[in-house]
């Protein structure tokens, strides 16, 4: 079963939630970590595979927002399914617009749980996915001479060869030259991708 | 030179008379004065601003039935008390509700007293009389508010405590379906009659949670009425809502309120409830105290865009133990408290986008305070 690769953790202060949770999800060969607080699940190692966090909001010291904030300041990136007993709607958007996948009214049956928890895990993978590919032009970028990195910046904004030339006050054909080891040390094959990389890697705006 | 003496004490008890008569016609009170000796209680005298009360004229009054004034609308019961009561030569002190000459109501505070000669036998009546409209309808006013805050209060609280409620029973109910469920998923197969228990385990514990889940929709919290509010002018107005509580309570209350602050966005009437919430928590804190009672409102603007406000008082304080439980809902330390108070203030603030909290005053007492900034809360 696929199930096996995911990990699904839950970070809820009653130890019967984490324990039913857990028999209900390992039912679906998935594999889970229970939690009573959020430090301990701040403090475990967090591996770069699928996975889902099922959150519960209030919690003693570090509450469930509080944690999807951490999270996020430490690049912990897994999605997170709230799950609580109080149907606060004002709360769930909020939970929503920080990013998380679900807000679960608690009791919630196992077909909702299992739809949240496999948009989570699909989230996750295409998440993991990103970060592999980011980490990929990271390492590249790293190779770029200060030169070369500058000519990079200019290229992904959109600038030809020529205003690159009158902006560094450099020959044209020493731009070119530049240019052709950027393409090279970045494995990028067309201009575009090139720019696709400087949005992965932060260089530029994503929206642009 | 005993002729000269006289005419001096006569002309000093002609001041005397003068001054007097000058008084009663300065006077804002309404003042009439009736014979009494003759049956149909004529007035034989009414001071300029009787007129303006009532509305008469001098002619229509002087020589007339003091009662046939009151207009054909007041009540019998009252006039009838009235009559009786100086009949009897006691003196009469009371409110009623009066009709000018136009038929324009006011309320009277109207006090008739006896005069009597030298042998004991009454005279004269003399009557004053305060038009008390503007003060009754203010306390009408404040009654209202006082009510409408009150009900808003306990329905809180009833919504609270069935927040909470719904909360703790909610726990065990996901627990046991899931328990079910995950049972029902590893031996339902083998046994169909296990199957069948798990799925009425399941069934009963969703028909639980639909208990809840209406009851949750019955008593969901108000949406907050947003309005523009300027903080001091809110404060003001409750701190008159309670003004009667300080005096009986043998207290003091200050307000050090800054100017120029900027106006706020907020629900008044939820507002007026956290700060109605604290002044009654600081009486309390202070109900030990020989003295002094003594609490202090203020407002200060921490920043441009933040309105910090404070309650002190110099009551008993706040034991460590205890200030990690104040928010819980039921926590309270009163015999007769519910524990809801505190935990309403809170989230009515954090609904406002400010914070709430509580700090040890240098000497007696407990400084509650809260912040409200000043931008719009963004609508949900």
């Amino acid at each position: 079963m696929s199930n096996a690769a995911a990990i699904i953790y839950a970070v809820d202060d009653d130890v019967s939630i984490g324990r039913s949770l857990s028999l209900l999800l390992k039912s679906h060969g998935y594999h889970v970590e229970t939690f009573t607080q959020a430090e301990e699940f701040l403090a475990i190692k967090h591996p770069q595979v699928a996975s889902c966090l099922l959150l519960d909001i209030r919690l003693p010291n570090i509450n469930g927002f509080a944690l999807q904030e951490i999270m996020a300041q430490r690049g912990i990136m897994t999605p997170i399914v709230f799950i609580t007993g109080h149907g606060d709607i004002p709360m769930s958007v909020k939970a929503m617009k920080a990013g998380a996948i679900d807000f679960l009214a608690k009791p919630f049956t196992e077909e909702t749980l299992l739809a949240a928890v496999t948009a989570a895990i699909t989230k996750s993978k295409v998440l993991n996915k990103e970060q592999t590919e980011v980490s990929r032009i990271k390492r590249r970028i790293a190779t770029l001479s200060p030169k070369e990195l500058e000519v990079f910046h200019f290229v992904a904004q959109g600038l030809m060869n020529k205003q690159i030339a009158s902006r560094r006050g450099t020959a044209l054909q020493t731009i070119k030259v530049h240019r052709g080891r950027v393409m090279q040390k970045m494995q990028a094959k067309t201009v575009t991708e090139l720019i696709g990389f400087a949005k992965m890697a932060g260089i530029v705006p994503r929206g642009n | 030179m005993l002729k000269k003496n006289a005419a001096n004490r006569q002309s000093r008890a002609d001041e005397q008379i003068h001054i007097r008569t000058k008084a009663m016609e300065a006077t804002a009170d309404g003042i009439f004065i009736i014979d009494a000796q003759k049956d149909n209680f004529p007035i034989t005298y009414i001071n300029p601003s009787f007129q303006t009360m009532t509305g008469y004229a001098k002619r229509e009054i002087l020589g007339h039935n003091y009662f046939s004034l009151y207009g054909p609308e007041a009540d019998p019961r009252i006039v009838a008390e009235i009559k009786h009561t100086i009949e009897l030569g006691k003196s009469f002190h009371g409110e009623m509700l009066n009709f000018q000459k136009d038929g324009r109501k006011y309320w009277n505070l109207l006090r008739i007293a006896p005069i009597r000669d030298a042998k004991g036998v009454v005279t004269h009546y003399v009557g004053i009389q305060t038009d008390i409209s503007l003060m009754r309808e203010r306390d009408l006013e404040i009654k209202e508010q006082r009510e409408a805050i009150l009900h808003v209060t306990r329905v809180g609280k009833m919504a609270e405590f069935v927040s909470s409620l719904a909360h703790e029973i909610s726990q065990p109910l996901t627990a046991i379906l899931a328990y079910a469920q995950a049972g029902q998923r590893m031996f339902g197969d083998r046994e169909p009659q296990i199957k069948e228990i798990f799925q009425y385990i399941i069934n009963d514990d969703q028909r639980a949670a639909e208990v809840i889940r209406r009851l949750r929709v019955l008593l969901r919290k108000s949406e907050p009425e947003i309005k523009a509010l300027d903080i001091n002018t809110l404060i003001n107005e409750t701190v008159m809502l309670i003004t009667t509580d300080v005096t009986v309570r043998n207290s003091v209350l200050k307000t050090e309120l800054s100017g120029g602050l900027p106006i706020i966005y907020g629900d008044r009437i939820q507002l007026q409830q956290v700060l109605l919430n604290l002044i009654s928590n600081s009486f309390d804190a202070m109900e030990g105290n020989i003295e002094p009672r003594e609490m202090c409102i203020r407002t200060i603007l921490k920043d441009p865009e933040t309105i910090l406000v404070e309650v002190s008082d110099s009551g008993c304080g706040i034991s460590d133990e205890n200030k990690g439980k104040l928010f819980l809902n039921f926590f309270t330390s009163k015999p007769d408290g519910l524990g809801m108070g505190l935990s309403i203030s809170r989230s009515i603030v954090e609904t406002h986008g400010g914070k709430f909290g509580v700090k040890d005053n240098k000497g007696r007492g407990v400084t509650f305070y809260f912040t409200i900034s000043i931008k719009v809360v963004e609508a949900i």
